[in-house]
């Protein structure tokens, strides 16, 4: 994490690649994204963007190193209480094709 | 086989090509990117348009081409044995379809596709900002499945070449029009504003109704056209 606080690093999806430290805007970023295409207006995208990422914050707090599919679907738990419809899409969105 | 018959085979081929998932696929990511990236609704209907409309072309090429080398080699009468290897094909391709169209152990609506093409429509569906990109998008997404579609259009194709010039190009039509079926119910529901998880939820809880039906209709659609065709010539029926 960024601000100070511990560093995590995400490991992405193949082993080729290498990791790289966790970005809340990327984060952020994603979620108002799956959350405008499940039809939230964009102050409402942006409100549970916010939210979620605070709580993912939180989640990372303890954990040095975690994979992008780990942040994926830890994001997309906490995204599922505020819109179901994201949060679906947002955990299935590599599954599409 | 008489006119109204010819025209049913090619429509019914026409919608067993309807039912596979590729290119709905790729319109959902499409429209998915273009929605999430801010673009105003006008600015997003007309890449889905685009897009869809890239398809519709590409599948008219296509069958064109098929027709353009079938009439090259064979001539308007096409011999029985090439109808039979055809059935063989729509046949061969009906129980792929059962065994391979979807990824087994996927909970998604993952497609038969090598996992680097797939990643490489991804990211150009998510590179796509204009309404020419889309279209050449939608071209490509029509030859991604070319393995599974090959097949219907093979037996339009030859099909096509025993009507009437006139009926030909109706016949064309009917194609493209009704393989663009899903597409155009697609592109309707994003630009009546419908929600994109939905659209999702709806294509994978259908996914095995759609995987069954697709193929099975394959051998239908050989079994039809062996017994209307070749047996019927080979017996004297016709």
């Amino acid at each position: 994490m960024s601000e100070g606080g511990p560093i995590t690093l995400v490991v992405k999806n193949g082993a080729r690649r290498h990791p790289e430290e966790f970005n809340k805007e990327k984060l952020h970023s994603s979620l108002v994204s799956t959350c405008l295409s499940s039809g939230a207006p964009t102050g409402h995208a942006e409100s549970i963007a916010r939210r979620v990422v605070d709580e993912v914050l939180i989640w990372l707090e303890s954990r040095p190193e975690v994979t992008s599919n780990d942040l994926r679907r830890v994001a997309a738990k906490y995204l599922k209480t505020y819109h179901p419809d994201a949060s679906y899409l947002y955990e299935h969105h590599r599954g599409t094709l | 086989m008489d006119i109204l018959t010819s025209l049913a085979i090619v429509a019914f081929a026409g919608l067993i090509h309807a039912s596979f998932q590729l290119s709905v696929s790729v319109l959902t990511l499409l429209s998915g990117h273009a929605i999430g990236a801010k673009k105003s609704q006008g600015r997003v209907l007309r890449m889905t348009s685009s897009y869809t409309l890239g398809a519709a072309v590409m599948t008219l090429l296509v069958l064109c081409f098929v027709c353009l080398i079938v009439l090259h080699i064979f001539g308007t009468t096409v011999p029985l044995l090439v109808w039979a290897l055809a059935c063989g094909l729509v046949a061969g391709i009906g129980i792929a379809v059962w065994l391979f169209y979807y990824r087994r152990r996927s909970a998604t609506t993952e497609l038969w596709i090598p996992r680097s093409l797939a990643t490489h429509l991804h990211n150009r569906s998510k590179a796509t900002h204009d309404s020419a990109e889309a279209f050449s998008l939608g071209l490509t997404s029509v030859i991604a499945e070319l393995v599974f579609i090959i097949p219907t259009i093979v037996i339009a194709a030859l099909t096509l070449l025993g009507l009437p010039g006139a009926w030909q190009l109706a016949g064309i039509a009917i194609y493209t029009v009704v393989s663009s079926l899903g597409l155009f119910i697609v592109w309707a529901l994003i630009g009546s504003g419908a929600s994109l998880a939905r659209i999702q939820k709806w294509r994978v809880e259908n996914k095995h109704f759609l995987q069954f039906s697709g193929g099975s209709a394959l051998l239908v659609l050989g079994f039809f056209v062996y017994v209307s065709k070749v047996v019927a010539t080979v017996t004297g029926a016709f």
